[in-house]
C-alpha cells in the first residue's frame, strides 16, 4: 500500500509559489498554481486531477502536459513521481472526432 | 475483421526490423503507423551513425531508413501509413483509425514499437510561437526544407541537443548558445566538439529564466544555477533569438500497453513508464512484445536489434520456428546489442561521473564543461601523435562503441582492436598516403590530416566540412581553434568532394605552423 | 522572416510538389502542393497560428508532428485542423483560429 492512498496524511497548507502562474496544460490553459491548489482541495491522484481541472482533456489529450502534471502533483504530495499511478489510459489513444469513432468500415473480407 | 499473424504498431527502426525478421520466417505481417511517412525518426537523422559495420556504422540515418523500407518491401511486409492505432485490447485486437473510418484487426501476436515523445520544460514564455521541440526543428529542416528560424538557442546538451544544433548550422541557422542546467555535457564529446569548433558557446549549469516577446519569441534570458538548480543572482545573460529549441529528454509512449493490461513500471533509468519485459521484448501479456524506445530510451542502433529480437520471438511464439533456432538467433543478436551497450554512455553507466577512460587516461574535463578538448589536454590521447609528413590526428577522447576509422585506413594507420569501445590509436611507423578516407569515415568528425611543418613556416590541416557554400581553392579566411575562436589566418588549399566520402567534403587549409595542433575549423571572411 | 532551404549540404535540393496559391486570412500566398500547411506558412514568415480560448494568447508550431495541437487553424471552414501534418492543396482557405472560431474574439 503506498502512502498516497492514506489521505489522512498531512501535506501541510497551500503555500503560494513564485511560478504559480506558469502554464502547464497548454490546451486547457491550466496553471501550476491551479494544479497545486487542486491537490490541497483533496485531489491526490492524477485521474482525479484530470477530472477536476481538465488537465489532459484538451485537444492533445495530455500528450504535452502529463509528465509535468505528474511532477507537480508528486512534489505537492511530498513523494517521488514514480510513486504516482499515471492517469488511466483509455481508448482512443489519440484525439478522434465522434463521427469518425462511430464510422465502422464495412467488413470487406472475412478473416482467412 | 482482417487477421494477421503479426501486427506491429509503429514503422520506425524497431518496428520495421521486427516486421522484416517475422516476414522472412513466413509470417503475414502488417505494420500500422500514424504518420504519412514511415521510418520514425530515422529520416530526420542526416548524420552518420556510430557502432561497427554490423550496426550500419558510417551510414546516414535517412539512408538506413530507406534500406529498412526496401528490406520490408522485399520481405512482403504490409506497411500501412496514416493509420492511427487508437486501441489495443487484451485479446490482441487492434482498432485503427484510417481517414474517416475505424477498422478492427486481429493479430495472433503484437509488437508495440511506438517509440518516445519529447519531454517538456517550463519557463515564462514557453508557449510563445518560436519555442519548439528539437524534433520539430529536425522535421522542419530535414523533412520539409524550411528554416525553423534564423537565430536559435538550444536547451539541452544530450545527443539530441548536440546533433540538432549542428543540423541547424548546416542549413544556415545561427546557434547563439547551447545551454544545459546539468554541470556536464550529456551527449558524446565528439558531437559537442563539432558544434563547439564552429563557434557555438556552451553554457553548462545554466538554464532559461524567460523567453521574451509578445506575439512570438524575440529574445531569451538565461542564468547560472547552483547545485540545487536555483538561479544565482547576477549571472543573467541575454540573447536576441527568434527560436528556442527544447531538447530535454524523451519519454516512452507506452500508453497502448497500459491500456491492454501490460504490467508496467516507472523506471527512471529507462525514461519513465515502461512495460516490464524480458531482454527479448516479451511483456507480461503472452503474444505481446515490445521493441525500441518504448521499452527504454536508447538509440536507433539498439532499437533495430531489439526489433529483430521481437520479430524472431514472435515467430517462435506462433510456432514458425523452433525454440532451439530462437535461442541461437537471439544469442547472436544479444552479442550485437551488448556490443552497443558498452563504454562511457552505456545504459549501465548512466548518471555516473566517469573520470577516466578504460585505458586509464583522464577524460577531458574541458570537453564536459565547455564542449571542446583544451589544447593542453589533447596530447593525452593515443590518437594524437606528432611526426613529419601528413598523418592522421584522431581527436576521439571517450570510450564509445565505434570503429569505422580502423576499417577506413588501408595502410593500417589507425587501430582500435577487437574491443570497439577502445580509443583509436594512431599507429607509429604506418605509412599515411593522405587519401582522406579516415577523415570522411569518422561519424564524429573527429579525425584530421595534419602536416605539421611544410618546410615554409606553414602547416596544412585537412578537416571534414559539411556546410554550404563550399569554399573555393585560394579563399582566404580564418582558422578557428577547438573552442571556435579565431586563432590565425588560413587559406584554402583544396576542397575534395568524392563519392566515397558520402557528402563529407574534405577542406585542406594552410595555417602558420605554430597552429598545426590547434586550428581545427575554417571560416571564410 | 523564415525561408526555405535552397540546397542542403547533405540532402541536396528537396523535391517539392507544384507551386500553388492559397489564402491566409484572406491574403494570397504561395506554397508547394502536398507539403504541410504549416511549412508553407513558416516559409512565408507566419509565426502565430491561433489565439487561445481563455487567455487569448498566441500559439504556433511546437512539436511539428501532429501531437501538441498548438498549430491548429481553421482550414476551409473547419477548425482544429493540425496544420503541421495536413497537406497543402491549391486554393485552401487558411485562417487564424481564435478559440475555436475564425472570428476575432471581440466579434464573437
Amino acid at each position: 500500500m503506498n502512502s498516497v492512498n492514506d489521505r489522512s496524511r498531512d501535506i501541510g497548507p497551500f503555500v503560494p509559489g513564485p511560478d504559480d502562474d506558469m502554464l502547464i496544460c497548454r490546451c486547457e490553459e491550466i496553471t501550476k498554481g491551479e494544479i497545486r491548489m487542486a491537490v490541497h482541495d483533496g485531489m491526490w491522484t492524477l485521474t482525479e486531477i484530470r477530472r477536476y481541472l481538465r488537465t489532459g482533456m484538451g485537444l492533445c489529450q495530455g500528450q504535452t502536459c502529463s509528465r509535468l502534471v505528474k511532477g507537480i502533483v508528486a512534489r505537492e504530495l511530498g513523494i517521488s513521481p514514480a510513486e504516482l499511478e499515471p492517469a488511466t489510459s483509455r481508448v482512443p489513444m489519440r484525439p478522434i472526432e465522434m463521427k469518425i469513432f462511430a464510422n465502422e468500415a464495412p467488413d470487406e473480407r472475412e478473416d482467412g | 475483421m482482417k487477421r494477421y499473424d503479426l501486427i506491429i504498431v509503429g514503422a520506425g527502426p524497431s518496428g520495421l526490423s521486427a516486421g522484416i525478421e517475422a516476414a522472412k520466417r513466413g509470417l503475414k505481417v502488417a505494420i500500422f503507423d500514424e504518420n504519412e511517412k514511415p521510418g520514425g525518426q530515422l529520416f530526420k537523422q542526416i548524420h552518420k551513425f556510430f557502432g561497427s559495420k554490423e550496426h550500419r556504422a558510417k551510414v546516414r540515418g535517412f539512408v538506413i531508413g530507406q534500406q529498412l523500407l526496401d528490406e520490408a518491401d522485399e520481405a512482403g511486409v504490409e506497411v500501412v501509413l496514416n493509420a492511427t492505432v487508437i486501441g489495443l485490447y487484451q485479446d490482441k485486437e487492434v482498432v485503427v483509425k484510417r481517414g474517416n473510418e475505424i477498422e478492427h484487426f486481429k493479430g495472433n501476436a503484437i509488437v508495440i514499437a511506438t517509440g518516445a515523445a519529447e519531454n517538456m520544460v517550463t519557463f515564462p514564455g514557453w508557449t510563445l510561437p518560436g519555442v519548439i521541440g528539437a524534433g520539430a526543428a529536425q522535421t522542419m529542416m530535414n523533412l520539409h526544407g524550411v528554416l525553423p528560424g534564423k537565430k536559435v538557442l538550444m536547451l539541452g546538451s544530450g545527443n539530441v541537443g548536440l546533433v540538432v544544433s549542428f543540423q541547424l548550422e548546416q542549413c544556415g541557422c545561427e546557434v547563439v548558445a547551447l545551454v544545459d542546467a546539468a554541470p556536464r555535457v550529456g551527449g558524446y564529446g565528439v558531437h559537442a566538439a563539432k558544434v563547439a569548433r564552429t563557434g557555438v558557446p556552451f553554457y553548462l549549469s545554466h538554464t532559461i529564466v524567460k523567453a521574451e516577446g509578445e506575439e512570438c519569441v524575440t529574445g531569451v534570458t538565461i542564468a547560472e544555477v547552483d547545485s540545487k538548480f536555483q538561479f544565482i543572482p547576477g549571472t543573467e545573460k541575454h540573447f536576441d533569438v527568434d527560436t528556442i529549441c527544447l531538447a530535454v529528454g524523451l519519454s516512452p509512449m507506452s500508453q497502448l500497453l497500459k491500456m491492454a493490461g501490460c504490467k508496467m513500471e516507472d523506471n527512471p533509468k529507462r525514461g519513465g513508464q515502461v512495460p516490464i519485459c524480458d531482454e527479448y521484448g516479451r511483456t507480461s501479456l503472452p503474444g505481446v512484445f515490445v521493441a525500441g524506445d518504448v521499452s527504454g530510451i536508447e538509440e536507433a542502433s539498439s532499437a533495430m536489434i531489439e526489433g529483430r529480437m521481437a520479430g524472431i520471438a514472435a515467430a517462435e511464439y506462433l510456432g514458425y520456428i523452433e525454440k532451439k533456432d530462437l535461442d541461437t538467433e537471439l544469442a547472436a543478436l544479444d552479442l550485437a546489442l551488448d556490443g552497443l551497450r558498452q563504454g562511457m554512455f552505456a545504459p549501465k553507466n548512466r548518471g555516473k561521473a566517469i573520470e577516466q577512460t578504460e585505458e586509464g587516461i583522464a577524460i577531458s574535463q574541458n570537453l564536459l564543461l565547455h564542449g571542446y578538448v583544451a589544447d593542453e589536454e589533447i596530447d593525452r590521447f593515443p590518437g594524437v601523435t606528432h611526426r613529419s609528413g601528413v598523418h592522421p590526428v584522431i581527436e576521439c577522447t571517450q570510450n564509445i562503441p565505434c570503429n569505422p576509422c580502423q576499417d577506413a585506413c588501408k595502410k593500417g594507420c589507425i587501430s582500435i582492436g577487437a574491443n570497439i569501445t577502445s580509443l583509436p590509436i594512431a599507429v607509429e611507423g604506418a605509412d599515411c598516403i593522405n587519401c582522406g578516407m579516415c577523415v570522411a569515415s569518422c561519424s564524429g568528425q573527429a579525425i584530421f590530416l595534419v602536416d605539421e611543418d611544410c618546410g615554409d613556416g606553414t602547416a596544412t590541416v585537412t578537416l571534414p566540412y559539411e556546410f554550404l557554400p563550399l569554399p573555393e581553392e585560394g579563399t582566404k579566411g580564418k582558422g578557428l581553434g577547438r573552442d571556435g575562436k579565431v586563432i590565425c589566418d588560413a587559406e584554402v588549399v583544396s576542397v575534395k568532394s568524392l563519392k566515397a566520402f558520402d557528402k563529407t567534403s574534405l577542406l585542406t587549409m594552410r595555417v602558420p605552423k605554430e597552429y598545426a595542433t590547434k586550428a581545427r575549423f575554417f571560416k571564410a571572411v | 522572416m523564415s525561408e526555405r532551404i535552397k540546397e542542403h549540404p547533405i540532402l541536396g535540393v528537396q523535391e517539392k510538389g507544384e507551386l500553388v496559391k492559397f489564402t491566409f486570412d484572406g491574403k494570397e500566398i504561395e506554397g508547394y502542393e502536398g507539403e504541410p500547411i504549416a511549412a508553407a506558412l513558416k516559409a512565408a514568415g507566419v509565426m502565430v497560428h491561433r489565439y487561445t480560448q481563455k487567455e487569448h494568447k498566441p500559439r504556433g508550431i511546437f512539436c511539428a508532428i501532429g501531437r501538441c495541437t498548438d498549430c491548429v487553424m481553421v482550414v476551409n471552414g473547419e477548425p482544429n485542423v493540425r496544420t503541421c501534418i495536413t497537406p497543402l492543396a491549391a486554393g485552401m482557405d487558411v485562417r487564424t483560429q481564435y478559440g475555436v472560431s475564425d472570428q476575432p474574439f471581440d466579434e464573437q
